[in-house]
């Protein structure tokens, strides 16, 4: 049967939270920091913490945002396991369409990943007009579906999934996802010699 | 060496040792268990410890250890065994599967000349625990597995072709029935189901394995 990977975004594929490290510039990292750890760890619902997480950043420019998370580093062996496996790899993110599409460009993915949406005007987020629920992404697939992340808002999703890879190598794995994953890994290389088995078979 | 995926069972809660925490992870002459045999396994690239009682500490203690081993769940330890374990952890794996228990140490230089071998054998030992799994050997073969008699015990270390293996939940020694008759391998180890178990390996590492 045929596999379909569908991978989280922060701390899976980048090296670090997305947001935290935009509100740096805008000196609100401790408070943008504890807003997304209480999320990951499950202490918060992922939608009431997003939207007053993109609140913060909102008089941020658009294209400044975006332009600063294209840059933002990323575990290198994923990003060639998704070049090399385009047709059947998908990211999986919570994050903004509107702040995420360059970066999606830059890993090769700018037609394979599902995400939160926004409307914006004037270069200025005027609405979120979709936050997305990871799990509903595994129903849109008839396929075998391998899911990997490190976050409890990628619960659902591994949960849901056939066979659900809770990845550590980026930061600790939320204790609920190791309730419900396969398996757990926590080197990036060793991750992705993994799923390249997964394909082979 | 790398044609072998080794597999660890430390899912398992080991209650005839009491104490609170998986066997794997009991300290032996000031070592936890499970890293001994890591220790044995550096040149392994794909080894995987399956885990479900006290996953997460498990984890953190392999993790000091070496970041790249990959974990597998059972998350049904407790009504399942360790054959269910093994079925879980050989999906995807190397041309081998060498099976090991989390609770056993084996003599460093037997764990050596174990991973140069490249045909399918059972490990046994001379017969020392209270309630051993025994094989019955003829012509240098393992013939049977049995509760009441055969010449030596089975150590729950084996070596087999992945492809042959059918899946299991109860116990190990059930996965390899079907393929018998095949060679056997003596080993020299511990293993540690009691306190009684624990005293004499404790003894067995401290006096150079001897
Ligand atoms: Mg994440």
């Amino acid at each position: 049967m045929k596999k379909i990977f569908l991978f989280d975004l922060d701390s899976t594929i980048t090296k670090e939270e997305i947001l935290p490290s935009i509100s740096k510039s805008i000196n609100k990292e401790d408070e943008m920091r504890k807003l997304t750890e209480m999320t990951m760890m499950g202490e918060i619902s992922f939608e009431e913490s997003f939207k007053s997480r993109v609140d913060m950043l909102k008089d941020i420019p658009v294209s400044e945002v975006a332009e600063k998370i294209s840059n933002i580093s990323l575990n290198q062996e994923l990003v060639k396991f998704l070049n090399k496996h385009k047709d059947i790899c998908y990211i999986v993110t919570g994050n903004l369409d509107v702040w995420i599409d360059k970066l999606m460009k830059k890993i090769g993915m700018e037609n394979n990943y599902f995400c939160s949406k926004a409307s914006v005007s004037n270069n200025k987020i005027t609405k979120i007009s979709k936050i997305l629920q990871k799990d509903e992404v595994v129903a849109k697939f008839k396929d075998y579906i391998v899911a990997i992340g490190d976050g409890s808002n990628d619960y659902k999703l591994l949960e849901k999934a056939n066979l659900g890879v809770a990845f550590g190598g980026v930061r600790n794995i939320a204790p609920s996802l190791l309730e419900v994953c396969d398996y757990a890994i926590y080197d990036e290389k060793r991750l992705a010699e993994f799923l390249e088995r997964l394909i082979e078979e | 060496m790398n044609n072998k995926t080794v597999i660890i069972s430390c899912a398992g809660i080991g209650s005839r040792l009491g104490r609170n925490m998986p066997k794997a992870l009991v300290p032996v002459d000031g070592k936890p268990m499970i890293i001994r045999t890591l220790e044995l396994l550096d040149n392994v690239n794909d080894v995987r410890v399956v885990v479900g009682y006290q996953a997460e500490k498990v984890i953190e203690v392999v993790n000091s250890y070496r970041r790249d081993v990959t974990f597998v769940f059972n998350h049904d330890y407790l009504n399942n065994g360790t054959g269910a374990s093994v079925s879980l952890a050989m999906q995807y794996a190397k041309e081998f599967i060498l099976t090991i228990d989390g609770d056993i140490i084996i003599h460093p230089s037997d764990m050596e000349e174990i991973l140069k071998m490249n045909t399918e054998f059972v490990g046994v030992c001379e017969i020392g625990t209270d309630n051993p799994v025994l094989t019955k050997v003829k012509d240098n073969k393992v013939i049977a597995f049995s509760r009441e008699k055969g010449e030596f015990e089975w150590t729950g270390v084996t070596l087999l072709k992945t492809k042959r293996v059918n899946k299991t939940e109860g116990h190990v020694y059930f996965m390899i029935e079907p393929l018998l008759p095949l060679d056997y391998k003596l080993i020299r180890l511990k293993e540690i189901d009691t306190p009684n178990d624990y005293e004499m390996a404790l003894k067995w590492v401290k006096n150079n394995y001897r």
